[in-house]
């Protein structure tokens, strides 16, 4: 089976897509656009969603169930699809959290051995 | 939870795909809205901030391919693509899935007829209680020769009180016998088996109406009672309910229906449609008679908790102590016990099997043939294949559709396959000698479906590995640059020759098993039965021992008989004998010759009734003193003839007429003496294979035999007597019936049948695989000089003579053929001791067939080389080449 189109560019890498992800949804259920403007607006804009990834990654954190969605109208009163962390992805958000810790603890440690 | 949701999901998307679609649709819509948006507020002319949007989005097809794949159907919507390419494919060339299909239908309807012969026969349970509980005990005995013998009901009796490990013994007779019934309709001879009374609550039958036997009926003391069977209750009695309980005339006696067997019973080896209880006289228990007489086959149900090796080493003891306690019957009488079901389908195992292989043999021969069609399919798609290769199609994607192609292929064969089978089958089972294949109704059981399923989805993995390897070998540019010449990789070249090779060699052995069957029933077609059975009729005909109760009205009745059929027109002369030649087993008995020492004796001599006529009917020729005749009467001097047989074993060096013998093994003052009064040529009893045994003769009207087998040669048509013997035999008793009216040219054809079916059988398999290999040959051969018309262009153009070309071509496929005929022959000497059981008269590597047969494919072989060979050498050089 192929795989989903890798990001052209490195805007954000594969994996901590997902996290960030789930880190916004964690704040409140919220639709494709919404989560890719508020990736970009905590970042400060240092980070800027590939948007033709955003929806791969989303249907596959659905399949995984660590999200759940639901079409909801907007204050725009438009139909959006509404994406919400279940208690599962929840769970996730932790593990995933701390294995970036890890992992970004154990690159700075090599960066900083000279 | 998760996967079941999940499973929701990927569900959803397969069923309403077009729903998932729109809802991606409206939500990338809704994302390049907001962005837009987004852009305007930031400044941007609508124009500007929709284009900027998209841009930011990238592709929005990738995207949605992406979402595609992640759906969880992407195997399941291109294996539906592919199959529906595969059938377009199809429609577009018939030739070549008509070729594909009929070759397929072939391998797999015969393996439908065969495996559903071999699931009910060998692999479904009896239809009884726990049918695995169930054995069949025998008796053995060294001096006599007998291996898997019926016993004694005596002993039978003793197992059942004696071994603990049995929790019941019951039994059924080794023979039946023929009860004529009258009252309803025309009277009709139906075949009776005594049972005892526990037998069917043993097996645990259900009655389909009525009840079973009760266990006391295996003495006597109650009325006479009869359990038929359901077909006989559908076709004579149309099925009512309230026959059972009433009482029906039976030989002249009322006796009264207990019940009906359920439609699925079946015992097999056992054609009876009647079952009466043995009803025993329980005097006759401490009788020596019904210790020495071996007639009944028990069958005995495990206790619970015992193992086959328990019941056997009791039954062993038991077996020793009988020894020792009845020395007079008993001494080397061993015995032993055997699992019901491979007790009972012994003799139709190897056979069956036998066909099993050669259908599966059969099968792989047509794998190979449609693998070359494929093959062949594939090269001429060389140029699609590489255009989707360099368009960026995956080899694992082209392998897959390939694969999917097989399937559809194999499983269109399958569904035409199950429907010839099953017809095949249904032919089969009417056509075939009683008892190898099921009878009746063949219904299309699950395990034969799952059986085809599973042959159909190997097949198309045994011969899709063609394409696969086709799709592998070739760079595309290689195969673009090619264009339309056709050749392939060195590993689909080697593939192409390995199948041709494996189908010559697989239709090597199944032809020359074929060979071997056929030589076995040519030489078993040529056994002197001692007999002339042309123009001889027979039937047998029971006297009810109710009316008849005397040796003197028996005889009366065959004398009058005997008189009314000599009157016929045409007749030329009449006999009659206890049992016909080449039908069933006879009673055999010991004797001994007035002066013999002790210990010699005659065992288990043949031993058969005759009326006067006999012999001179069926021209059994008189080799010394004088036939049995009319004078040989109930008052007179008791006498009897030997056969030829008889004599050689017994009377090698003195002269036997003259002499007396008695039917006591140690004569005493009661002894009856009968003096030998002629010598017979040797007829073969029992089957055509058997050499014909000793034999003793005696006048019917000297033992009051109340079943003859009447034997009328005419001048004329036999047949045409029937209608008028009929007449005859009920002016005499209107309530007698005939039996197996047959020629005697049919008996004796019937006593080959089984092998006769079986030759056919194998023939037709073979002789299926042989075209089919040959088709195969010529296949690929064609191929081959397809591929090389270029090269031949330039050979002729250069002056090389049509014929030279045309050895090139045929000598590629001789190689092969030999090859694959080399391989056969090996394989074959290697296997063919499975047929030994089979054969008569033929060692299982006859030098001859294997030289015949083998001989036979090589000519085939180079016919079916030189036909393409001859296409491409009469090829114009100039339209060769140019056609590049």
């Amino acid at each position: 089976m192929r795989g989903p189109v890798a990001p052209a560019s490195s805007d954000v890498l594969r994996g901590t897509l997902d996290l960030l992800v789930l880190k916004t949804l964690a704040l409140e259920p919220m639709h494709g656009w919404g989560i890719s403007q508020r990736i970009q607006q905590m970042s400060r804009g240092v980070l800027d969603v590939n948007q033709g990834s955003l929806y791969p990654a989303l249907q596959r954190l659905e399949r995984n169930d660590w999200i759940d969605s639901e079409w909801k109208t907007t204050e725009n009163n438009r139909e959006a699809k509404y994406y919400r962390l279940t208690a599962q992805g929840r769970k996730a958000l932790g593990v995933e959290t701390a294995n970036w810790r890890r992992y970004v603890t154990a690159v700075d440690l090599i960066l900083e051995t000279t | 939870m998760g996967v079941f949701r999940n499973m929701r999901r990927t569900l959803r998307a397969f069923v309403q795909p077009a729903r998932v679609e729109h809802e991606l649709q409206r939500e990338v819509a809704f994302h390049l809205a907001n962005e837009t948006e987004k852009n305007i507020r930031l400044g941007f002319s609508p124009e500007e901030a929709h284009r900027r949007a998209k841009v930011d989005f990238g592709s929005v097809d990738a995207a949605k391919e992406a979402h595609r794949d992640g759906r969880g159907t992407r195997l399941v919507n291109d294996f539906i693509v592919d199959t529906r390419l595969a059938l377009r494919t199809f429609r577009r060339n018939p030739g070549f899935a008509a070729a594909a299909i009929i070759t397929l239908m072939l391998g797999i309807g015969a393996n439908v007829a065969i495996f559903s012969a071999v699931h009910d026969v060998l692999l479904r349970p009896l239809p009884y209680a726990s049918p695995d509980r169930l054995v069949m005990l025998w008796e053995e005995n060294e001096d006599r020769g007998w291996v898997h013998a019926s016993a004694a009901p005596a002993n039978m009796l003793d197992w059942g009180e004696q071994v603990r490990a049995f929790s019941d013994v019951a039994g059924y007779a080794s023979f039946a016998t023929s009860a004529t019934l009258t009252g309803t309709g025309e009277p009709a001879v139906y075949q009776t088996l005594a049972v005892t009374g526990n037998f069917f609550r043993l097996l645990g039958v259900r009655p389909a109406a009525g009840r079973l036997f009760d266990d006391s009926e295996t003495w006597s003391g109650r009325e006479p009672s009869v359990m038929i069977t359901y077909g006989l209750w559908r076709a004579r009695f149309h099925g009512e309910a309230s026959l059972v309980g009433k009482t029906i005339s039976l030989n002249g006696r009322d006796v009264r229906v207990t019940g009906v067997l359920p439609a699925e019973f079946v015992l097999p080896g056992v054609t009876a449609q009647m079952f009466r209880p043995t009803a025993w006289d329980p005097a006759t228990r401490s009788r020596p008679f019904f210790r020495r007489a071996h007639w009944i086959l028990p069958v005995a149900r495990l206790r619970d908790g015992f193992t086959l090796s328990q019941a056997n080493a009791e039954l062993q003891t038991v077996i020793g102590r009988l020894q020792r306690e009845y020395p007079a019957t008993n001494t080397k009488m061993g015995g032993g016990l055997t699992p019901l079901h491979e007790f009972l389908i012994g003799d139709s195992k190897r056979p069956l099997l036998v066909l099993f292989g050669a259908v599966a043999l059969l099968l792989l021969i047509a794998c190979a043939n449609v693998g070359n069609l494929l093959l062949v399919h594939a090269s001429g798609r060389t140029q699609e294949t590489a255009l989707r290769l360099a368009l960026g199609a995956r080899a694992s994607r082209l392998v897959r559709q390939a694969l999917t192609e097989s399937l559809v292929l194999a499983v269109l064969g399958g569904l035409a396959g199950c429907l010839i089978g099953f017809w095949v089958l249904r032919l089969l089972s009417v056509l075939q000698p009683a008892g190898l294949l099921p009878s009746g109704e063949v219904s299309i059981s699950w395990p034969v479906l799952a059986y085809v399923a599973c042959i159909t989805v190997a097949s198309s993995l045994l011969f899709g590995v063609a394409p696969i390897l086709w799709s592998r070998t070739r760079a595309p540019g290689e195969a673009m640059r090619d264009g339309a010449r056709t050749g392939g990789g060195v590993r689909v070249k080697r593939w192409a020759d390995f199948l041709l090779v494996g189908e010559v060699a697989i239709a090597v052995v199944l032809t020359l098993g074929a060979g071997l069957l056929v030589k076995s029933f040519s030489n078993l077609a040529r056994v002197k039965t001692g007999v002339s059975a042309e123009g001889v009729l027979t039937t047998k005909v029971s006297l009810p021992g109710v009316r008849y109760d005397s040796s003197y009205k028996i005889q009366a009745f065959w004398t009058h008989l005997t008189d009314a059929a000599r009157a016929l027109p045409s007749v030329a002369s009449v006999g009659a004998v206890s049992v016909l030649p080449l039908t069933e087993p006879s009673w055999t008995s010991d004797f001994v010759a007035r002066g013999w020492p002790a210990e010699r004796i005659g065992v288990d001599v043949v031993h058969r009734d005759v009326l006067p006529g006999y012999f001179e009917t069926l021209r059994v020729p008189l080799l010394k003193g004088r036939y049995i005749d009319e004078g040989d009467r109930a008052d007179g001097e008791g006498v009897v003839v030997l056969n030829d047989a008889a004599v050689r074993q017994y009377f090698p060096n003195e002269e036997p007429v003259g002499q007396q013998v008695t039917f006591n093994r140690v004569p005493d003052s009661t002894s009856v003496w009968y003096r030998i009064v002629g010598v017979v040529g040797s007829e073969r009893q029992g089957a055509l294979a058997e050499p014909a045994k000793p034999e003793i003769f005696q006048p019917a009207a000297q033992r009051g035999s109340g079943t003859m087998v009447l034997v009328i040669r005419a001048t004329r048509d036999p047949e045409a007597l029937v209608p008028l013997l009929r007449q005859s035999v009920a002016r005499l008793d209107p309530g007698l019936a005939l039996a197996d009216v047959k020629t005697m040219t049919e008996v004796v054809a019937q006593s080959s049948s089984r092998e006769r079916f079986m030759t056919l059988l194998l023939f037709a398999f073979a002789f299926v695989g042989f075209v089919l290999a040959l088709v195969g040959v010529y296949g690929v051969m064609a191929r081959v000089a397809r591929g090389r018309v270029r090269e031949m262009g330039i050979r002729i153009a250069l002056g090389a003579q049509a014929s030279d070309v045309r050895w090139l071509v045929v000598r590629r496929g001789l190689t092969l053929t030999a090859a694959g005929i080399a391989i056969g022959l090996g394989v074959a000497t290697a296997v063919a001791g499975v047929l030994r059981t089979l054969l008569y008269g033929v060692e299982p590597v006859d030098p001859l067939t294997f030289v015949v047969v083998p001989l036979i494919l090589a000519a085939a072989a180079i016919a079916a080389c030189w036909l393409p060979a001859a296409r491409v050498s009469r090829s114009d050089p100039m339209l060769a080449l140019r056609a590049e």
